[in-house]
């Protein structure tokens, strides 16, 4: 059980839901992740909802789905001992990723000096929220402020109405991702190298990295993207990105275009003529040059069939649900997606052909939960969540016993004192 | 001592788009040598699209194109002619991984996929990304990250209230979740390789990887039956939080983010506030959870005259998480993005220089950096075919008539 793709390496998880993602990427490609918790649990632990509502360290459902495939400890920081602990760890670890507020760890004596004074080749990698050394390096983040922050917040939400963000908060998990990422770029140098080194991670910046490179419009274009809701508008147009069918929505572009865009304007119509619902011009209408308001500036009559367009496809797709649409799309090649939700997605052909969820066994819920399966499909050494998320403390025994090789009088000693 | 982590690593990089160019990106900055096989035939959108240098399109002017690409290098060829197969073949002994992200069949008709490429090269790391697999009923069908946000869920959580349409995240949401993902599997795969010799085939559903970010809502589905939906700003643990506008700044509007999490918080706020009289209403946080429609109109007119950078300035000293929620000019001034060397100006051969979006990371002993603007199509034909593949100038001219090279 359990990827071979990095078995054999071993990463100290220490953070909160900023690198839990990060992690997670690790044990699903086989590292031995612990996740070294404090005495009253890791936080993520506390993050609702909870599986059936019922507030428990074990039935967070965020930390059931990211801290899947670790093992846990628990070791107190504030203790002498404790951070001794840490040490011998360090000394038997690969990487750390950790995302405390900046400066915590060398407040312990545990900066990535001593670390690397420990074991040069660890790994340390830091999930910051504003960076290291800007003016903003102590500030606090909660996952909206990031988002806010680095940008995506300002372009999301209705004209007049304030900026969103989605409900299941985002950030962290962009930040998580960028650490595993950081630090195997880092890895791949050390394996070669023999030594490691500290990697930090910006998650205002990795934030940042969502807005399709809107950034550069202020400089290029001359004025900066406002929200608009569920339309297009960075042309000057405005283009429907969302149409209500019979029972949710559907999201498409009507833009032909050269390759797909053609044959999917020209499926579009062709089931709609056979409906009754499309006008005489779109039948007409050759579509490999048509992409008023995604690629270029819309002309006037550019504009008047974009209304008649966008007007006649709502009426159409009115008549239908979302599956009865998404199928015969998918049969005309016409480019557009259901607004899943969970239970669409959980009910998806695509997804079950492919066996993408995975059932992993709950032992001390006594159920057996469905999560995402592998994030990529690899031919020689597949990947994907091996086992439940930990109960707090619940590989102390082996971690401290086989793997530090600590007696059993001395843990007792350790655990007196509050240091595990 | 190596420059760079990936020094020496050498990617042929057939993908396009987002997803895989912003997955080699990861490479080319860090020293990898990322050899980008392009086409005029079908040109990579990303080359279409806006935003371009004065607003003017033209092939080379998209900076979408060359922000995604930096550090990476370009050639032409049109791979439906048997002669750019035969090219493509002749650098694959240089290349330690190979990267495409067209729909599955394409690779197949040209004799360019995973089983026939290993047969040449058999310790070969290839990634295939593509919408949703390379298998199953609907791998072949083709499509775009903005449709990808609304399969893989992202649009129907993103709104003001259930029962009002969604209002998704900006552009091509799931295009910024996959390569993160896409590139750890090609970094793990290249230490794997180190450590057993053994190459191997990477299929990436980017619907699969996107769903990563959506993961404790579907387990909650499955176990429970519960439908995630929009809900606005608000938390299901903290208020206040969400977004509260602030005073205009030179005729734009200025908004506030900001999560108070504890009861200690609460008073901050309330001090950094100018101490508004206390309202019961709002004295715990139980009462503020159940009252919060009326404590967002609270702290919406406390701060509706502020001046957001001042207030988050004095939130912030107070031990509260806020920060504008900052435009695409507001970034750009940004201290803090300033002060981790985000923003780097690079000077494109077509568009002249402009502000690129630097790294989220930062590593201490093999800094990444962005070694070039992404290139014009084909800037490095030249180079490549006559550099490195060894044909003269006479017959790189004849492929470029024949436009093989093209």
């Amino acid at each position: 059980m359990g990827s071979e793709l990095l078995s054999g390496f071993r990463m100290l998880d220490l953070a909160d839901e900023k690198g839990a993602l990060g992690s997670k990427i690790f044990a699903d490609m086989g590292a031995d992740v612990i996740k070294v918790e404090p005495p009253q649990g890791c936080s993520t632990r506390r993050i609702p909802p909870f599986l059936d509502d019922l507030p428990d360290p074990d039935r967070s459902l965020y930390f059931i789905a990211y801290q899947a495939g670790k093992r846990s400890v628990t070791l107190n920081l504030g203790s002498p001992d404790g951070r001794a602990l840490l040490e011998d760890l360090v000394r038997k670890s690969d990487f750390l990723l950790e995302s405390f507020p900046v400066g915590y760890m060398e407040s312990l004596g545990l900066g990535y000096d001593r670390l690397t004074e420990l074991n040069p080749r660890i790994i340390h990698t830091s999930v910051t929220p504003f960076g290291d050394t800007g003016p903003g390096r102590n500030y606090k983040a909660a996952d909206i402020v990031s988002w806010a922050a680095g940008g995506p917040m300002f372009l999301m939400g209705d004209e007049g109405r304030p900026p969103l963000e989605m409900a299941l908060p985002q950030a962290g998990l962009h930040a998580g991702a960028e650490a595993a990422v950081a630090s195997l770029l880092a890895h791949y140098s050390r394996e070669i190298e023999g030594q490691g080194q500290r990697v930090v991670i910006d998650m205002q910046a990795c934030v940042l990295w969502t807005l399709m490179n809107e950034q550069a419009m202020p400089i290029l274009h001359g004025d900066y993207i406002r929200r608009t809701g569920m339309y297009y508008t960075a042309t000057g147009t405005r283009r429907r990105l969302v149409y209500a069918c019979k029972d949710g929505y559907i999201s498409t572009v009507l833009a032909g275009g050269s390759g797909v865009g053609a044959i999917s304007m020209k499926g579009l119509v062709e089931w709609m003529a056979a409906r009754g619902f499309a006008a005489d011009w779109m039948v007409a209408k050759d579509w490999t040059t048509w992409v008023p308001g995604i690629l270029m500036k819309a002309t006037e009559q550019d504009r008047d069939e974009i209304a008649d367009l966008e007007e006649r496809v709502q009426r159409f797709f009115n008549t239908m649900t979302k599956r009865e649409i998404y199928a015969e799309a998918l049969k005309r090649r016409i480019l557009l997606a259901p607004v899943a939700t969970a239970a669409d997605i959980a009910d998806d052909e695509q997804l079950k052909a492919r066996n993408y969820f995975v059932r992993v066994e709950h032992d001390t819920l006594g159920r057996t939960l469905t999560l995402p399966g592998a994030f990529a499909k690899f031919s020689a050494t597949p990947v994907g969540p091996g086992r439940r998320a930990p109960r707090l403390g619940e590989h102390n025994a082996e971690v401290w016993g086989e793997l530090l090789r600590i007696d059993g009088a001395r843990l007792g000693r350790l655990r007196a004192i509050g240091a595990i | 001592m190596r420059r760079y982590a990936l020094e020496g690593i050498h990617v042929l990089d057939f993908s396009w788009v987002g997803v895989g160019p912003i997955t080699t990106k990861y490479l080319a900055d860090n020293g990898a040598e990322v050899i980008r096989v392009e086409s005029l035939a079908r040109p990579d959108i990303l080359r279409l699209a806006p935003p371009w240098k004065d607003a003017k399109p033209g092939i080379d002017t998209s900076q979408f194109f060359a922000s995604f690409n930096t550090s990476k290098r370009s050639i032409t060829l049109d791979l439906g002619k048997p002669r750019a197969r035969e090219l493509v073949l002749k650098l694959l002994p240089w290349a330690d991984i190979v990267a495409e992200s067209f729909t599955p069949k394409a690779l197949r008709k040209w004799e360019l996929d995973y089983e026939h490429l290993r047969a040449l090269k058999p310790d070969l790391i290839m990634l295939s990304t593509c919408m949703q697999g390379q298998t199953g009923p609907n791998a072949l069908y083709p499509g775009f990250g903005q449709l990808m946000a609304a399969l893989s869920g992202y649009y129907h959580i993103s709104g003001y209230n259930p029962g009002e349409p969604p209002c998704p995240p900006y552009g091509a949401y799931t295009d910024f979740i996959a390569p993160r993902f896409a590139a750890c599997a090609l970094l793990a795969a290249l230490d794997y390789r180190r450590r057993t010799g053994r190459g191997q085939y990477i299929d990436m559903s980017q619907y699969e990887a996107a769903l990563h970010n959506l993961a404790p809502a579907l387990v909650d589905y499955f176990a429970s039956g519960r439908v995630a939906g929009p809900a606005g700003n608000h938390s299901e643990r903290y208020a206040p939080h969400g977004a509260y506008r602030c005073a205009d700044l030179d005729g734009h509007e200025r908004w506030l983010a900001l999560a108070v999490e504890s009861e200690d918080e609460w008073r901050g706020m309330l001090a950094a506030m100018g101490n508004p009289p206390a309202d019961s209403r709002f004295a715990t946080m139980a009462a503020r959870m159940e009252n919060r429609a009326a404590l967002d109109q609270f702290v919406g007119a406390l701060v509706r005259e502020r001046d957001a950078d001042e207030l988050t300035v004095a939130l912030q000293a107070a031990g509260v998480a806020a920060y504008p929620v900052q435009n695409c000019v507001d970034i750009h001034r940004d201290d803090n993005l300033e002060a981790f060397g985000f923003w780097h100006w690079l000077d494109h051969k077509v568009t002249g220089p402009s502000p690129y979006e630097g790294l989220a990371y930062r590593m201490s002993r093999t800094p990444g950096e962005l070694r070039a603007p992404g290139p014009a199509l084909g800037q490095h034909n030249d180079e490549v075919f006559g550099e490195m593949l060894g044909l003269d100038a006479a017959e790189i001219a004849r492929l470029k008539e024949e436009r093989v090279i093209f």
